[in-house]
């Protein structure tokens, strides 16, 4: 099974990486082809004042999945949203939830208490997994993903007893779990390899992999140049050109360097991650999400044997 | 003006903008430029993943921060410093100061609510960002100070983190918890005005976690006048002559449409915009004529030691190559021209092209800063 199969067959996809890498866009792409392949699937766009799910599929997502193509609900899990949920499971009254939720001292409290407003989003995420086969998250940047994962952890420490405990506990085992996997979107250049490194090592040390981590590598340029080429590349460029004549070479020598800081990636990536990255050329779209998110979706689809013409949204 | 002598006026620049922008090697390029010109310049960085310690070819930066090696640029006047934030030394050092005295100090530091707050979770990063910066730029060491700020693009709520503790600490806040745990917290459950809301928090939260809360906010309540007084402080550097904001982008939809967004924050927060610096630009200019009419001749000349096909194959690379870049430059060119437009408010604009390699180094950094600073920028 290679790594796209893998990680649809599982139940949760925390989807991170550097910022700008595109993971919101591989998220809901995941979703697209998780959708085709039959199950039933739900993307949740997380804590975020500026949702992205309206630019990419037809409306905007709301804290209750909407549905937006046959077997794929997108769901915005706010802070408000998901904290009502919570306090809703342990006071049933519904009133009182509301007086609780209203008292300002209360929502200052929760507003700054450690590690509340991570827990209460992760809990709803895992309510929401009963629903669905699959649930894709499009998670925070690397170093933020981290700490929201971490959360758990430090809250089974903080909250000694209790139903804040027990939820931290569930949710530890979630995210232990062999189906639940992560994926990080990387890009072949240095800055965002050492990135995606650092936060890949991290999160093995605290144990924050259930199943085995998948790495993507976005905008990969290949195949490269022979040796022949590249030597009579590097001879034009170190000719006297005409300003035309060197637009062209100039191009090339970009595409060439895309080329080598692509390979280098794969390399430094594949060691970190024990499995060949999932390359995944430039794609056209120029920019707008919806067209990004297609042409990924496309791509990625392509590696589970599911066809343009399967795919529920595009 | 030119942006040259408007960076040399300031006292602090803050970066901000999306992940992935190049934000950390902007704030790098302007400190290393200022110092350039003889400014004792300090870049701060409170980004985890180490990036501008990565950029500047450092290893293991210490706390205190680290002069960078300027050697290398024997025309380099000045000095540039860096420092990563770590937030729990900040915190603590924070806490050590406007603490009464060394028992109060000591219990909190020791309480396990104060350590998970300050080390492990989210935000408190972003908190102690703008109290770090307080102390750098009132300590007077620095000419310039340059802030790197963390990845978000939600808003530019981390500059309010120290008002999210301030209102979470406000007295009546306070009043409210303090006011049981006078009375025995327990005891006060089951009477007494706040007692029903603080029975459900207790059924949602823990009743170990209020009672472990509780203790720590009685040592916080005689911290809360110095968190105030420091909070209005950091509040007035944002808003000083010589502060500015730079918000820094890509030239991609998402990123110039968060780059739009913080503008429109940072004028609705009264804070001072200096103006937008479009990162990573490609450039190149369309032409008529194909690869072959243009090289045909000069690649044949060269590749006569060459194989065959080589001559070729590497001309239809080019096209293919010259064709990609042209329409990635045009696409981008449309992305960012309403962020163009719309910082025609006061703001400057500038464009800096991607460079043909990595930037990783102080050449690097100063080619970048070059194209920022010494090219004329747009400046209605």
């Amino acid at each position: 099974m290679n790594s796209v199969a893998k990680l649809l067959s599982g139940r949760v996809i925390w989807v991170t990486g550097k910022g700008g890498t595109g993971k919101t866009s591989f998220a809901a792409a995941l979703a697209v082809v998780g959708a085709a392949k039959g199950r039933k699937t739900l993307l949740c766009e997380v804590d975020t004042s500026r949702p992205a799910m309206a630019a990419i599929f037809d409306k905007p997502a709301d804290f209750e999945p909407v549905t937006m193509a046959p077997n794929l609900d997108v769901s915005n899990v706010h802070w408000d949203g998901a904290l009502a949920a919570y306090v809703q499971t342990y006071i049933p009254v519904k009133r009182l939830v509301k007086g609780v939720l209203n008292n300002r001292v209360v929502r200052r409290f929760l507003d700054f208490a450690p590690g509340a407003r991570e827990m209460f989003i992760l809990s709803r995420i895992v309510a929401l997994l009963d629903d669905y086969d699959l649930v894709v998250v499009d998670m925070h940047a690397s170093g933020h993903a981290y700490s929201m994962l971490d959360i758990t952890r430090s809250a089974a420490r903080l909250f000694r007893s209790g139903p804040m405990l027990k939820r931290a506990q569930q949710l530890q085992e979630v995210i232990t779990d062999a189906q639940t996997h992560t994926a990080f979107v990387a890009l072949p250049e240095e800055m965002v390899v050492n990135e995606t490194l650092e936060t890949v090592e991290r999160m093995r040390e605290a144990k924050l992999f259930g199943g085995e981590p998948v790495v993507f590598l976005n905008r990969a340029t290949l195949p490269s140049l022979n040796d022949e080429e590249r030597t009579l590349l590097a001879r034009l460029n170190a000719e006297e050109l005409t300003v035309q004549a060197r637009e062209f070479v100039r191009a090339g020598v970009w595409e060439d360097r895309l080329e080598q800081a692509t390979q280098e990636s794969m390399q430094r990536l594949g060691e970190a991650f024990g499995h060949t990255p999932v390359l995944v050329p430039p794609v056209g779209g120029g920019g707008i999400p919806r067209h990004v998110v297609a042409q990924l979706a496309v791509a990625l689809g392509r590696q589970v044997g599911v066809s343009r013409r399967e795919l529920p949204w595009t | 003006m030119d942006l040259n002598s408007w960076l040399l006026n300031k006292k602090l620049v803050v970066c901000v903008g999306s992940g992935g922008v190049g934000k950390t090697t902007t704030a790098a390029s302007v400190g290393l430029w200022a110092a350039i010109q003889g400014k004792k310049v300090m870049v701060l960085t409170i980004d985890p993943a180490k990036r501008l310690a990565n950029s500047l070819g450092l290893e293991g930066m210490p706390p205190e921060g680290a002069k960078i090696d300027l050697s290398s640029m024997p025309d380099a006047k000045g000095e540039l410093w860096a420092m990563m934030l770590d937030s729990r030394h900040t915190f603590d050092d924070l806490i050590s100061r406007i603490a009464p005295s060394d028992e109060v100090r000591d219990r909190i530091l020791a309480n396990h609510i104060y350590q998970q707050m300050s080390a492990t979770f989210a935000g408190s990063q972003d908190y102690m960002a703008t109290e770090r910066i307080y102390d750098v730029v009132s300590d007077g060491d620095f000419d310039i100070v340059v802030l790197d700020t963390p990845p978000v693009k939600n808003a530019l709520d981390f500059l309010e983190s120290p008002g999210r503790l301030i209102k979470f600490l406000d007295q009546q806040v306070l009043a409210w918890f303090l006011e049981p745990a006078k009375k025995g917290l327990i005891g006060s459950l089951m009477s007494g005005g706040s007692a029903l809301v603080l029975r459900l928090l207790s059924a949602v939260l823990g009743k170990a976690f209020i009672e472990d809360l509780t203790e720590f906010m009685q040592d916080f309540e005689s911290l809360f006048e110095g968190f105030r007084v420091r909070h209005d402080e950091v509040q007035k550097l944002f808003r000083a002559d010589g502060t500015t904001f730079v918000t820094v982008c890509a030239p991609t939809e998402s990123s110039t449409d968060v780059a739009t967004f913080f503008q429109e924050e940072l004028h609705e927060r009264e804070l001072p915009r200096g103006g937008v610096i479009v990162n990573q630009r490609h450039r190149s200019d369309a032409g008529t004529d194909s690869a072959q009419e243009v090289l045909g001749a000069i690649v044949a000349k060269l590749s006569t030691d060459l194989e065959d096909k080589t001559a070729t194959s590497l001309l239809a690379r080019l096209s293919m190559a010259h064709k990609r870049l042209t329409d990635l430059s045009a696409a981008e060119a449309s992305v960012i021209s309403p962020l163009r437009k719309a910082s025609m408010g006061g703001d400057f604009y500038q464009e800096v092209p991607r460079l043909d390699t990595e930037v990783n180094d102080l050449e690097s950094l100063r080619r970048i800063g070059h194209h920022i600073f010494a090219v004329p920028a747009v400046i209605p």
